[in-house]
């Protein structure tokens, strides 16, 4: 009963804070909104409150101009630059909810919204809010990929799976000029943007083995160098210089080569940028108390360390599972107490993992297997896969995943060996890892995610399909009967709010 | 301190009460001998034991005896909708951590074409066996490493592999593999001759024609290969060959036992 | 946290005095004794004090076809159907009976108290499935007979794996002999309370979706509840099967012979009557012990009438104050086992019988009173045969001492097994040549439990815990102590 009224006051709180933050949204939401070539300077630290806090931007080195500056300048014709989709308020990936605002601002005219992946499908009525409905409502971006599927030096792989398509309400998919049957086939995926920082500890490279393929590392084919293949969803591409041409291509419609000279500036901003939750609903910092948290610490340390081995996942909190720093109100030091809790139950409460490629196969760590989050979440500071974190959670495909009846679902049939859970045949919103390995076994695999600045940047999954923090923990509680308690889900809510 | 003495005393019972079901099974061979060698098909088991991470049980019933035999060694745990081959030695051992006699070491292989009906156990008072990192694994890049000193010598490495399969299994096989590629790229190694192995003479288990596909011999050589390359050492200066009807073997990636020793890729390393 | 040390004590102390109490000296019937079978005999066990009633009075079984001796090896019906042992029989009764009478009791007659009957007669390892674990041999046709004898063409091939008795295997007993027979071991089951086991509450077989099935004598529908196989339909034709198969009797039983089977069996009903503090089951309100069996109607389904184990539903606040704290204790237990029994959800998965063909889904969701929905009798209204995977892998627990077959299906295959299956019994599969019926046993009366130890077709629980324990593993249930003790007390008490 005591905690039952602690919740609703809480949610009361949140409420009061969203409207906060939106009436501060609209005083200053030139401010909030980075749109192409406006020329701003980039402070070295950059705050902006959200409703479970404050973000805090770091860029090291200090401040730049940005002006001519070619992640910020428009570059193709939509008008697109990288930071419309990079928003540093949004922890420099886009929330639905940005995305949102600037409907209610400029409509379509707002290059966020251009045809080509800003709306469901580019031959749809662009004026209309419903050709937009999977952005605007999902936070979702089209990623049209190459069917069959080109390796990363751009030839063409026999995939050993037909897809075809059960049902499209974007239509894109059975379009003649966008689709499978266009001559240019391709599939649309929906997907949410990926937050554009804290790139040392992606790029890092913490073994050079793969465990789920069972070989070392992919050579990224411009430098022969291996890659840690932790970059975009479905990881096909392995450089940062390749993804942005990847970007420019795809989504900015830039289709002359950016010049070696673009590619270094923008590498040089993606570095520097570093951001994470700096203060909590309470307006107190993430690092005080003794506390590690915000995104200094993660600029400052090693990138790539196996938790297991080294500094556990987010140790960072642990000082406050005893919180007992007079100077805080008793509802911040219980906050503190959950997201230290909440950060050991990441890291060790046990639960059962099955069927999920990646995990539960190819290794051998048998079907089903006990682990923790922290099992494949297990790079200090960060959370992601220290090796390459291609694994099948479930959350495109069916059955796991929940009901997502404004996306597009394929069926996929294996033709050589069944995949080892799901069998001969496949259905799946998404195929993820499978559209660029051409393999059924890898058919749902989908990047592991940083987890910081995750306050700034719902909704979660690669299809948006969690709204709220609340709803990943949910997720996780379903597909692999976890059983949490109403306390847990809570302490691991105020972690994730934390990061 | 009286509460704490009682706490004991009520952990100590509670203690006796849980083992009192394992106990009385009588856990043992029905009709194997210690330190015999079996290798039978089964359908897995999965007891739900919880001692931490990676703690689950796996068992195998061989039902040729009705021997229930604890599995869970191998470096390649079961998927408990699929047959397993299981390979292994029977010691004595603790029985009680997960309820089956001992193998060890064991060696299990999904048989992917094979669907069981998944069963799982309750931990029933076992207690799972504590999660330890393998001695056989690989370590992080960021952590220095010895070179080897010259003069170097003709080494040969051999890569076991499961059943059926060109998988490098975690924490086994790519130790050695690992081993052996960097000791071609620290030496720069003027050849390496990979040789590819598979048991393609058939072998009868549990009631089963079990045989490797031919072409597998060359699979595994060609993953070894791709391992050479991601990891930069120049392909023109290896050779790469298959050899079917493998014959047994001293590989120590098969830790002595006579079947799987015959699954392997060689790689002769010469400075 | 005292409160739970108190508990584990009593738990050691309950369990060490059960393992210290002295084995019960059974009231052993021999075959053609011709005692007189009185109205009302009470046996007392460990859990009490089993009833037997006969109804309309005693019976002088002098001349009685049930209790003189038919056939060569001196076996009479109740050689196998012991009073004491709730009309059944308890492995305790059969260890005593090696002791006292050796190799020689009929009871251990080669054709089916043996493992097999070329084994080596009167060596304990020869008898070891019935004197360690209760079990008979039945030895069934292969390929099976229908109900009216006619070969059977099966949908499955079965081979066997291994067969520790060797009789599978025997070129005189076995699948190879000329007349070939699979041997399966199970335990004998209760003649009692036979009004139950042969009442028809609805004309359907729901888990065949199909009427009932006609008994080729009369050609009127029948419960289809005899016999862990339902090999035979009708408690005639299980005396003429009985007969010849136990007794070696190949004559036809006669008519009068049968009738007067068939008249003593109607007749007697068997419950616990008191428990083990000697607090009789019918005390304080309950309505426990055999006289409400005899005394109310067959064939109800609890869910939509009384309530199973309802009986005890008075006990769930034990307030007598001229009851001992200990009697109120155990009343209360005993109520909380029943609601539980009734209430109690689990998840059922992969149980033929329950999951498929049925469309109750696979998983599904309920109690124990599901399948055991007969009140007063806990069996189930219809024909109750069911997959709880006592004898097929990979639910079973170990069988070594049993054979192991494989079922290669070769029309569809099962639906929760697959193509090959390998189990110790196939069960109803035996009767119908069906792959979909392997491992599909009858459920059994649950009265008089605590009189017959062990439990399940096959033996494989040697106490009602282990009865308990064991669906906890199979269903992942998840009971607590508290819930197993209750349960456990309460099937003692039935």
């Amino acid at each position: 009963m005591k905690l039952r009224r602690f919740r609703l006051g809480g949610a009361v709180a949140a409420l009061l804070i969203a409207c906060g933050s939106v009436g501060v949204a609209t005083a200053e939401e030139d401010d909030r909104w980075w749109a192409p070539g406006e020329g701003r300077v980039f402070p070295a630290t950059l705050d902006y409150p959200n409703e479970h806090g404050t973000l805090r931007v770091l860029l090291e080195g200090g401040p730049m101009e940005t002006r001519g500056h070619p992640f910020f300048e428009p570059i193709g014709p939509y008008g697109r630059a990288c930071v419309t989709c990079h928003q540093p308020a949004d922890a420099m990936s886009l929330s639905a909810k940005s995305a949102q605002i600037q409907w209610e601002r400029l409509g379509h005219k707002d290059p966020l919204f251009a045809p080509f992946d800003g709306s469901n499908c580019p031959d749809l009525p662009q004026e209309e809010r419903e050709s937009h409905s999977l952005l605007l409502d999902h936070g979702l971006i089209r990623i049209a990929r190459p069917w069959p599927p080109r390796d990363f030096d751009g030839n063409p792989i026999k995939p050993d799976f037909d897809i075809s398509v059960v049902r499209d309400p974007t239509g894109c998919n059975l379009s003649k000029e966008w689709g499978l049957p266009s001559p240019d086939p391709h599939i649309s995926v929906y997907r949410r943007s990926r937050p554009v920082a804290n790139f040392k500890y992606i790029l890092a490279m913490g073994f050079n083995f793969d465990p789920k393929a069972g070989l070392p590392l992919p050579l990224d084919p411009e430098t022969g160098e291996p890659a840690s293949h932790n970059l975009m969803a479905d990881g096909r591409v392995l450089s940062l210089a390749s993804q942005m041409r990847d970007a420019a291509s795809a989504h900015l419609g830039f289709l002359e080569e950016l010049t070696p000279e673009d590619i270094d500036r923008i590498i040089d901003f993606e570095k520097r940028v570093f951001t994470a939750q700096q203060k909590n609903r309470f307006g107190g910092d993430v690092n005080a108390g003794g506390a590690e948290g915000g995104p200094l610490k993660l600029a400052e340390s090693e990138p790539g360390r196996l938790g297991s081995q080294g500094i556990p996942v987010w140790s960072e909190f642990d000082a406050w599972a005893n919180s007992d720093d007079p100077d805080i109100s008793p509802e911040e030091r219980a906050w503190r107490e959950s997201v230290a809790r909440g950060a050991r139950n990441f890291r060790e409460r046990m639960f059962l993992i099955s069927d999920s490629a990646g995990i539960t196969t190819p290794i051998g760590f048998g079907n089903p297997v006990r682990d923790r989050c922290a099992f494949c979440h297990n790079m200090s500071q960060m959370g992601m896969d220290v090796a390459p974190g291609q694994v099948d959670l479930g959350t495109t495909n069916l059955p796991f995943a929940d009901p997502q009846p404004h996306l597009p679902l394929f069926k996929i049939t294996c033709k050589a060996e069944p995949h080892p859970h799901y069998g001969r045949e496949i259905y799946t919103y998404d195929p993820g890892y499978a559209l660029t390995t051409g393999r059924c076994a890898d058919v749902g695999r989908i990047t592991l995610q940083s987890l910081r600045g995750l306050s700034a940047r719902a909704p979660y999954f690669s299809n948006g399909s969690a709204k709220t923090l609340r709803e990943v923990i949910e997720f996780y509680d379903r597909r692999y009967n976890i059983g949490y308690t109403e306390q847990e889900i809570e302490d691991l809510v105020n972690l994730m709010e934390a990061l | 301190m009286q509460g704490r003495f009682w706490r004991f005393v009520a952990a100590a019972v509670l203690v006796n009460v849980a083992v009192a079901a394992p106990a009385e099974q009588q856990i043992k061979p029905v009709v194997e001998q210690v330190g015999e060698e079996v290798r039978f098909i089964t359908c897995p088991i999965y007891r739900d034991t919880d001692a931490g991470r990676k703690s689950g049980c796996w068992l195998g019933d061989r039902r040729e005896t009705g021997t229930r035999f604890d599995i869970t060694g191998s470096p390649t745990k079961p998927d408990w909708n699929h047959a397993v081959l299981v390979e292994g030695r029977v010691v004595e051992g603790d029985t009680q951590q997960c309820g089956g006699v001992l193998l060890e070491p064991v060696r299990v292989s999904v048989l992917h074409d094979q669907n069981c009906t998944r069963h799982m156990l309750p931990a029933e008072g076992f207690t799972g066996r504590r999660f330890s990192l393998p001695t056989r694994n690989i370590r992080p890049l960021y952590e220095p490493r010895e070179l080897p000193k010259p003069p170097y010598q003709e080494k040969s490495f051999d890569i076991p592999f499961d059943f059926g399969r060109d998988y490098i299994v975690y924490q086994l096989s790519d130790y050695y593999i690992d081993k052996a590629v960097k000791y071609a790229i620290d030496i720069d190694a003027s050849r390496v001759e990979i040789t590819g192995y598979a048991a393609t003479t058939p072998t009868t288990v549990s009631g089963q024609t079990l045989r490797e596909p031919a072409e597998l011999a060359l699979r595994r050589a060609e993953v070894a290969r791709e391992w050479l390359r991601r990891m930069g050492y120049p392909l023109d200066r290896v050779k790469i060959r298959a050899q079917t009807k493998a014959k047994v073997s001293d590989m120590e990636g098969a830790d002595g036992l006579t079947e799987p020793s015959r699954r392997r890729v060689t790689l002769r390393v010469i400075p | 946290m005292q409160g739970v040390v108190v508990r584990a004590l009593l738990t050691v102390m309950v369990v060490t005095m059960a393992l210290a109490m002295p084995a019960y000296a059974r009231d052993w019937w021999g075959a053609g004794e011709g005692r007189v079978f009185p109205a009302v005999a009470d046996f007392p066990n460990e859990h009490g004090t089993l009833r037997v009633l006969l109804q309309d009075g005693p019976l002088d079984t002098r001349g009685h076809p049930f209790f003189e001796p038919l056939g060569p090896h001196g076996r009479a019906c109740v050689t196998c159907h012991q009073p004491a042992d709730a009309m059944s029989l308890s492995l305790a009764s059969i260890r005593q009976q090696w002791q006292t009478a050796g190799a020689r009791d009929p009871l251990f007659a080669p054709i089916d108290g043996a493992n097999c009957p070329d084994l080596p007669h009167g060596e304990r390892d020869s008898h070891s499935l019935l004197l360690d674990h209760g079990l008979f041999r039945i030895a069934r046709p292969w390929p099976p007979r229908d109900h009216a004898g006619k070969a059977i063409k099966p949908d499955f091939d079965v081979d066997v794996i291994h067969d520790p008795t060797g009789c599978n295997l025997s070129p005189r007993w076995g699948l190879p002999s000329d007349d070939p027979h699979v041997s399966v071991y199970r335990r004998p089951r209760p003649v009692a309370n036979l009004k139950y086991v042969l009442a028809m509450g609805f004309a359907i077989d729901g888990k065949r979706g199909l009427p009932l099935p006609l008994d080729p004598d009369t050609g009127k529908p029948v419960s289809g509840n005899l016999m862990a196989d339902s090999r035979v339909l009708t408690l005639k034709a299980q005396m003429h099967d009985a007969a010849r198969s136990h007794l070696g009797f190949f004559e036809r039983l006669t008519p009068a012979q049968i009738e007067r089977i068939n008249d003593f069996e109607m007749r007697v009903f068997t419950a616990q009557q008191q428990n083990r503090l000697g607090d009789s089951l019918d005390a304080g309100g309950a309505e426990g012990g055999p006289a409400k069996l005899a005394d109310s109607e067959p064939g109800r389904l609890g869910s939509q009438g009384i309530g199973v184990w309802s009986e005890f539903a008075p006990w769930e606040r034990a307030d007598d104050s001229s009851v001992t704290p200990e009697r109120r204790a155990l009343r209360e237990s005993i109520a909380r086992g029943a609601r539980s029994f009734r209430e109690r959800t689990f998840l059922i998965a992969d149980s033929r019988g329950v999951n498929s063909p049925m469309g109750f889904g696979n998983p599904m969701r309920d109690r124990c009173a599901l399948c055991h929905n007969m009140s007063q009798m806990g069996m189930d209204v219809a024909p109750g045969q069911v997959d709880l995977g006592t004898t097929t892998q990979p639910f079973a627990d170990q069988q070594p001492h049993l054979p192991l077959f494989r079922i290669t299906c070769k029309g569809e295959p099962h639906p929760h097994y697959g193509r090959v299956i390998h189990t110790h019994d196939p069960g109803y599969a035996l009767t119908t040549g069906r792959c979909a019926d392997v491992g599909r046993i009858t459920l059994q009366s649950l009265r008089g439990l605590a009189a017959r130890a062990p439990y399940f077709v096959n033996g494989t629980a040697s106490t009602l815990r282990e009865v308990v324990e064991y669906y906890d593993r199979r269903y992942s249930i998840g009971y607590t102590e508290q819930e197993i003790e209750d349960l456990v007390n309460l099937m003692s008490a039935l």
